[in-house]
């Protein structure tokens, strides 16, 4: 599980347009479960998730994982490696192995096809090219999008862009799913899909945590946590320091 | 086929062929150096000074035996106007005096 | 290991992906990188054979020459002098030389004509370069037509015809017997074109040079090593149509690099932050540009070098006959010896690999160092 404890975000510090977008959270996020962060833009819950899936370090307070095995830090601290104070280059180790992304705006490659977009985070890795390959053409499969393999990303249609995302989110089979309002650009049906799809990870003993102001989302009976954001900070939901 | 395999492929083809040519110059240098030794001595017998390059102008084609003011042969601001002119440094004698 | 192997390859992937998303553009800056290269290494290996035949085929060239000048331009010199010369200590033997250039309007040609010291050609024949030959369409047993300084028509027959291979020193050599020679140019008896010197030590070269012109104020002695340098400082980078060449090169390359150094397009750097967000680090998107610029400049330098080599080795250069040959009719044909040089090679490589990897690589820093949540941000 994910611990924060007093996690403050700072932009731009000292300068005239500082601006704080996380103030003093404290929150758990637990293990295996749905934890839905909920609130209006500008809430601070797309900065939330970047700190806790490693992708910025909090300007003050801790970012504590907890009992989440990854190949990157191979100390098995019993006690939870602190990543706020990591270099970046453990940073990035553990975000590769241990999350996986998906992006408001899909964030994929264009001028590429989809298969080489799926199959992009494990390139640094030195992975076998081969078992990489297999595992993208598996997970497009799953996802039904497996006639689209070779075809460039600008030719797809927003459902199909989304599985390319969560594709490309599952390929180096992390532990943990970060969503950052997954259905914005999804009709009902479509989001009702997605849904679907955080059922079997959850299934899968993945833990996953999507920011999405969506009632489809953080109304799922799948949600096992929903925690309430307004401008950087928790109102209900989160625990104590 | 991956693009990488392409790639390797390709500068593996360079590089053998980079290989290739410089085992042919090493081959060529042998037979090479025996034709040239026959013309070395036709040139010996017939004191040749100069290579036959080029034939455009007496300065061009013995630049060695060449005096400094052949180029301006019209008038003394003559500019050069054969083009292997511009090819051949004018000859080194303007270190006179073989100190 | 394996894992560095794989790394690197599948950034090579990604690296060729992205290349040709602008096929067309790649494409041609490949094709016109090469074809600057092509054109450096044809001179560089050109140069270089061309340097080292000259050393071999003139070392046997006369010790010393002997030319008389008269305001400042070459004039026949006396035969009288060369007794008094070959009393100069050190001269083993003086042997005047008697040649000169003959037009041929007919093919708009200039031969060379030499009257060689052994009298091996017979009166009223003449022995013929391949390039004559060739040019002037002539065999063995066939009349070769001359004009006189007098007006007259002068008919000699083609007794032989030199080697091909020896093309390179005598392709428009005429070979012509003494009294021939001398009724074709009305050349004055007792006057020779120069004196040819035989210097035993090569040492005593520079005395002997020094009394000569101490003795003779109106002569110009021409040492061998000068001879020789001559064609050591041939084609010389320093002068006329090659600084040009280079610093057109030059300027290609600087182009190219520019072309890539000039910062990156908003879309390159979104691009770098979509890759840094999802798990990318900063040496993997700098290995992603440094693999960009040198698949192409490798490539390029590759391609340009093999086919200057069989350009210049297999194809004897042909690129180059229409610049040197000029206005000239009469162009040597000649396989050159192939001669690799390393150094200028690996010159050639730094400038054509390094500043161009480097221009693609270091633009991209900034945003390759950027934080990785940036791309979340926009």
């Amino acid at each position: 599980m994910i611990e924060l404890a007093r996690v403050t975000k700072r932009f731009n510090a000292g300068r005239a347009n500082e601006f704080t977008a996380v103030r003093d959270v404290s929150l758990t996020v637990a293990r295996g479960g749905v934890t839905v962060l909920k609130g209006p833009s500008g809430s601070g819950k797309t900065t939330l998730l970047t700190l806790i899936g490693c992708m910025s370090r909090p300007t003050s307070g801790r970012v504590v994982l907890r009992g989440i095995r990854t190949e990157a830090v191979p100390a098995a601290d019993g006690d939870g490696i602190e990543i706020s104070g990591l270099p970046e280059r453990f940073l990035t180790g553990i975000r590769r192995s241990t999350f996986g992304f998906i992006f408001q705006q899909f964030n994929l490659v264009r001028g590429i096809t989809v298969l080489e977009n799926v199959m992009l985070p494990a390139y640094p890795t030195g992975e076998a090219y081969g078992a990489v390959r297999t595992r993208a053409l598996d997970l497009l499969e799953r996802f039904g999008i497996t006639r689209h393999a070779s075809a460039r990303i600008d030719l797809l249609s927003g459902g199909e862009l989304q599985r390319v995302a969560i594709a490309r989110a599952l390929i180096n089979e992390p532990a943990v799913i970060i969503a950052d309002e997954p259905t914005a650009h999804l009709d009902s049906a479509l989001s009702r899909d997605f849904m679907a799809i955080v059922g079997s990870f959850k299934a899968a003993g993945r833990t996953i945590l999507i920011a999405s102001h969506d009632p489809i989302v953080f109304e799922s009976p799948l949600a096992d946590a929903v925690v309430e954001m307004r401008d950087g900070g928790v109102i209900h939901g989160g625990s104590a320091a | 086929m991956r693009k990488s395999t392409v790639f390797i492929a390709v500068t593996s083809v360079n590089l053998a062929l980079c290989a290739l040519l410089l085992l042919h110059a090493r081959l060529r240098r042998g037979e090479g150096e025996a034709a040239l030794a026959a013309s070395a001595a036709l040139a010996g017998r017939l004191q040749l000074t100069d290579l036959c390059l080029f034939t455009e102008a007496r300065y061009t084609r013995h630049p060695a035996m060449a005096d400094a003011n052949a180029p301006f042969q019209d008038h003394p601001l003559a500019l050069d106007h054969f083009p292997s002119g511009s090819l051949v440094s004018p000859p080194a004698f303007g270190v006179r005096r073989h100190e | 290991m394996n894992r560095l192997y794989c790394r690197h390859r599948n950034i090579i992937d990604f690296a060729l992906s992205s290349l040709l998303r602008r096929t067309g553009k790649n494409v041609a800056l490949l094709v016109v990188y090469t074809l600057v290269v092509f054109a450096l290494a044809s001179v560089i290996f050109f140069v270089q054979a061309l340097k080292r035949e000259a050393a071999l085929l003139l070392k046997d060239a006369p010790d010393m020459v002997v030319q008389k000048l008269v305001a400042g331009r070459h004039d026949p010199i006396p035969v009288g002098y060369g007794a008094k010369i070959g009393a100069i200590r050190g001269v083993s033997g003086v042997h005047p030389r008697l040649w000169g250039y003959y037009y041929d309007p007919a093919v708009g040609a200039n031969y060379t004509l030499l009257v060689p010291d052994d009298r091996s050609v017979a009166p009223e024949a003449v022995v013929i370069g391949s390039g004559v030959a060739r040019t002037r369409r002539l065999s063995e047993g066939d009349f070769m037509t001359f004009r006189s300084y007098d007006g007259k028509t002068v008919m000699l027959q083609v007794a032989r015809i030199l080697p091909a291979e020896s093309e390179l020193v005598a392709a428009d050599l005429v070979l012509i017997g003494e009294n021939d020679f001398r009724a074709l140019f009305a050349f004055p008896d007792g006057m020779a074109t120069d004196l040819a010197l035989t210097v035993r030590n090569p040492l005593e070269l520079a005395t002997v040079a020094a009394k000569i012109a101490d003795q003779f104020p109106d002569t110009r002695p021409i040492l061998k090593s000068e001879m020789l340098r001559t064609y050591d400082s041939i084609f010389d980078w320093r002068g006329g149509v090659m600084v040009v060449m280079l610093g057109v090169a030059l300027l290609a390359f600087i182009i190219f690099a520019w072309d890539r150094a000039t910062g990156l397009s908003a879309e390159e750097r979104k691009e770098i932050g979509i890759l840094k967000s999802i798990g990318w680090e900063t040496g993997d998107v700098l290995l992603l540009r440094f693999w960009e610029g040198a698949i192409v400049s490798l490539s390029a330098f590759f391609f340009g070098v093999i086919l200057a080599y069989c350009h210049v080795f297999f194809f004897s250069a042909s690129l180059f006959e229409h610049p040197l040959k000029g206005w000239g009719v009469l162009y040597p044909q000649f396989r050159l010896v192939p001669v690799v040089d390393p150094y200028q090679l690996a010159v050639l490589f730094f400038l054509t690999v390094v500043p161009y990897t480097v221009a693609t690589v270091i633009p991209s820093w900034r945003a390759a160092t950027a934080e990785p949540d940036a791309a979340m941000r926009s």
